[in-house]
């Protein structure tokens, strides 16, 4: 805790090791010091250590200097070095309530799962839904539509706004509606109207868990998936609310956030407890 | 408890093998609304049929169809791979739609496996109602299954039998009592999982055997030589789990353990005792079909609703983990409701949707299961 150091002196970490993307967060209780985002390997370990490294590296701090880590998402059980891991759920809100203070509802769109969850003042989990092992209305789904049709994942968010006639996917299962989509590209017709129905057909699986939670106050949308605005623009008006975005932060950061936040709370709370 | 526990994790039971090689019959069967009594008195060892230990479902899936649930397809499964060759006979009964069809899919199995349909193959029949005709029926079924074991093996079940049955029965029921009474104690003696198995044995293990390894079980059981006393206290309800590994799973490495269930297979089928005095047919007819805890049974929604929160009340139960098997219409519809009615007085709920059989979705249920918790201790 040499340089960088906050008023209170203590440094701590997040590691979110998802099954897409592997995410760390150097984090001082008030400002983010270094963040990162990687691919995750095959080995969750592996993802750990490099994403953290990396980390490190941005902050120009090294291992020792993190007070408390904790680890986060699928492969949390195999991250060396976190002091405690807590579910991804639980900091996901934690990470919310950090990135918007008012908010009381929170939408995570991961790489394999798609979460809501309402959250209480103090960015405590109060009730959540999670979908079920199925890969539409996640975040590969996404992946796997932006394959087929060629383009990059990112260029997907725009094309609900630049569609002129949006084609709608029957089916409601990954595989079928690549199948679709493919049909609907031998047909000739034009990428933007295929990627405004694949939105589409992505916000309407999200919408059955957000009306099924019956959201309240503020709706804060977080990862990766809230970067697509076609997503959230379809969304809002699926469930007749505003979704709030974030620019504190990346939202694909909200569950290291989390991780970090809780991992700050404990060197908090009497003493290092490590 | 290694009894308990082989016995309820494996279809190698040594005591099944041991009846078999005494040259004795047993039968299986699929509900907990048979009464297994009848079999006991007609010396016929009866065992709940089970899905454990399959490793595919070609057999399964070849008959049932996709939209299906997966238990019965894993009983199929089994019976189709020759698993359940040893048994003498076997007795479907309509505890849901899917469970009915196990009668019609295993024949039709049988005709393409051949040996693998028990000489013995019989359809028993249970009203979704309890009123006077339904309960008439319910008694004639019986009667009849009692008349074709008598025909098929050559046993006449006497009253005297059926009684002595009864009785063994109802000494087990009471020891269940005892052991749920010690898991509502704030330091419960026995963790969920070797409470569940203890339970879970009781239904494929000779009874006598079984009644005598309880009791001994029960009778060393000490809380002082447990450390339950701080874990938050979980409940498992929902559809049919045989797999104590789904408790284990609630249990391990997670501050909470399981205190309470209402699954087939666990407690619940031990449920009330059965009259010993008066006719026994329908003293078995009042217990079984009268126990309207499944959500098979029509119009008891209220009074199941009332013992689950008795139960959890009785347990001081922190959260209700509520499952179902994917495709099951009863407990998806019955957990849904529970939920809604439990939530509103402050009972923490989780619903998850699982595939029956051999715990292979144990990351994405352990991280709802730990986010759960998660939720009750920061309350």
């Amino acid at each position: 805790m040499k340089q960088n150091s906050s008023k209170n002196g203590s440094i701590v970490a997040g590691c979110d090791v998802g099954s897409l993307t592997s995410k760390a967060v150097i984090f001082d209780g008030k400002r983010i010091l270094s963040q990162k985002i990687i691919r995750s390997k095959p080995r969750p370990e592996e993802s750990a250590r490099n994403v953290m490294g990396d980390a490190l590296a941005l902050a120009g701090l090294s291992p020792e200097q993190i007070e408390y880590c904790v680890g986060t998402g699928y492969g949390r059980e195999k991250i060396p070095f976190v002091n405690e891991t807590v579910s991804e759920i639980r900091c996901h809100a934690r990470g919310a309530k950090w990135l918007l203070p008012t908010a009381e509802t929170v939408i995570d769109i991961g790489g394999q799962d798609c979460k809501t969850m309402k959250i209480n003042r103090d960015g405590e989990v109060e009730r959540f839904m999670t979908n079920d092992k199925c890969a539409s209305g996640t975040g590969r789904f996404l992946e796997v539509m932006a394959r087929t049709l060629g383009i990059g994942i990112d260029e997907l968010g725009s094309h609900t706004r630049l569609a002129k006639s949006p084609v709608t996917l029957a089916a409601a299962c990954a595989v079928w509606a690549q199948a679709d989509v493919v049909q609907y590209l031998n047909n000739g017709v034009s990428v933007e109207d295929i990627g405004a129905g694949i939105n589409t057909a992505m916000a309407s699986r999200v919408a059955i868990l957000v009306n099924a939670l019956k959201p309240e106050g503020d709706i804060l949308m977080t990862g990766g998936v809230a970067r697509n605005q076609g997503v959230v623009s379809t969304l809002e008006k699926l469930v007749g609310r505003k979704i709030k975005k974030t620019r504190k932060a990346d939202p694909q950061l909200a569950g290291a956030i989390g991780a970090a936040c809780i991992a700050f709370m404990k060197t908090q709370n009497k003493g290092a407890e490590k | 408890m290694n009894f308990f526990h082989k016995a309820a994790s494996s279809l190698d039971v040594p005591e099944i093998i041991d009846w078999k090689k005494s040259g004795k019959k047993i039968v299986g069967y699929t509900c907990s609304y048979l009464p297994p009594e009848l079999f006991y008195a007609a010396g016929v060892l009866p065992v709940r049929l089970r899905g454990v230990e399959t490793d595919g479902l070609d057999i399964g899936d070849a008959y049932y169809g996709p939209f299906v649930c997966s238990y019965p397809k894993r009983i199929l499964q089994l019976a189709g791979k020759g698993r359940y060759n040893f048994l003498d006979g076997a007795v479907i009964t309509p505890g849901c739609d899917a469970m009915r069809r196990l009668d019609e899919c295993w024949r039709k199995a049988g005709d393409d496996h051949p040996g693998i349909l028990p000489g013995f193959f019989h359809f028993f029949d249970a009203p979704h109602k309890d009123e006077a005709h339904g309960f008439a029926w319910f008694v004639e079924e019986i009667r009849s299954l009692m008349e074709k074991i008598r025909e098929y093996f050559g046993v006449e079940i006497t009253e005297e039998r059926l009684l002595e049955a009864i009785q063994l029965y109802n000494r087990g029921r009471r020891l269940l009592s005892d052991l749920e009474a010690l898991r509502c104690n704030p330091a419960p003696p026995v963790s969920g999982a070797d409470a569940f198995a203890a339970v879970l044995a009781g239904s494929v293990t000779p009874r006598d055997l079984y009644t005598r390894a309880l009791e001994k079980w029960i009778a060393q059981l000490d809380s002082e030589k447990t450390d339950y006393r701080n874990r938050k206290r979980l409940m498992l309800v929902g559809s049919v789990n045989d797999d104590i590994e789904l408790v284990r799973l609630m249990e391990n490495d997670s501050g909470a353990l399981v205190v309470a269930e209402n699954l087939c297979f666990g407690v619940r089928a031990a449920g009330g005792l059965v009259a010993e005095t008066g006719d026994p047919v329908e003293a078995l007819a009042r217990r079984y079909l009268g126990e309207s805890i499944c959500p098979r049974m029509f119009g008891k929604y209220s009074e199941r609703l009332a013992r689950l929160k008795e139960t959890i009340q009785q347990h001081r139960v922190d959260g209700v983990v509520m499952q179902n098997i994917r495709f099951c219409d009863l407990h998806g519809a019955e957990n849904a409701l529970f939920e809604r009615d439990l939530e509103k007085i402050g009972v923490p709920c989780l619903r998850i949707e699982r595939e029956y059989g051999p715990l292979v979705e144990t990351g994405r249920i352990k991280m709802r299961i730990g986010a759960f918790i998660e939720r009750i201790q920061t309350r």
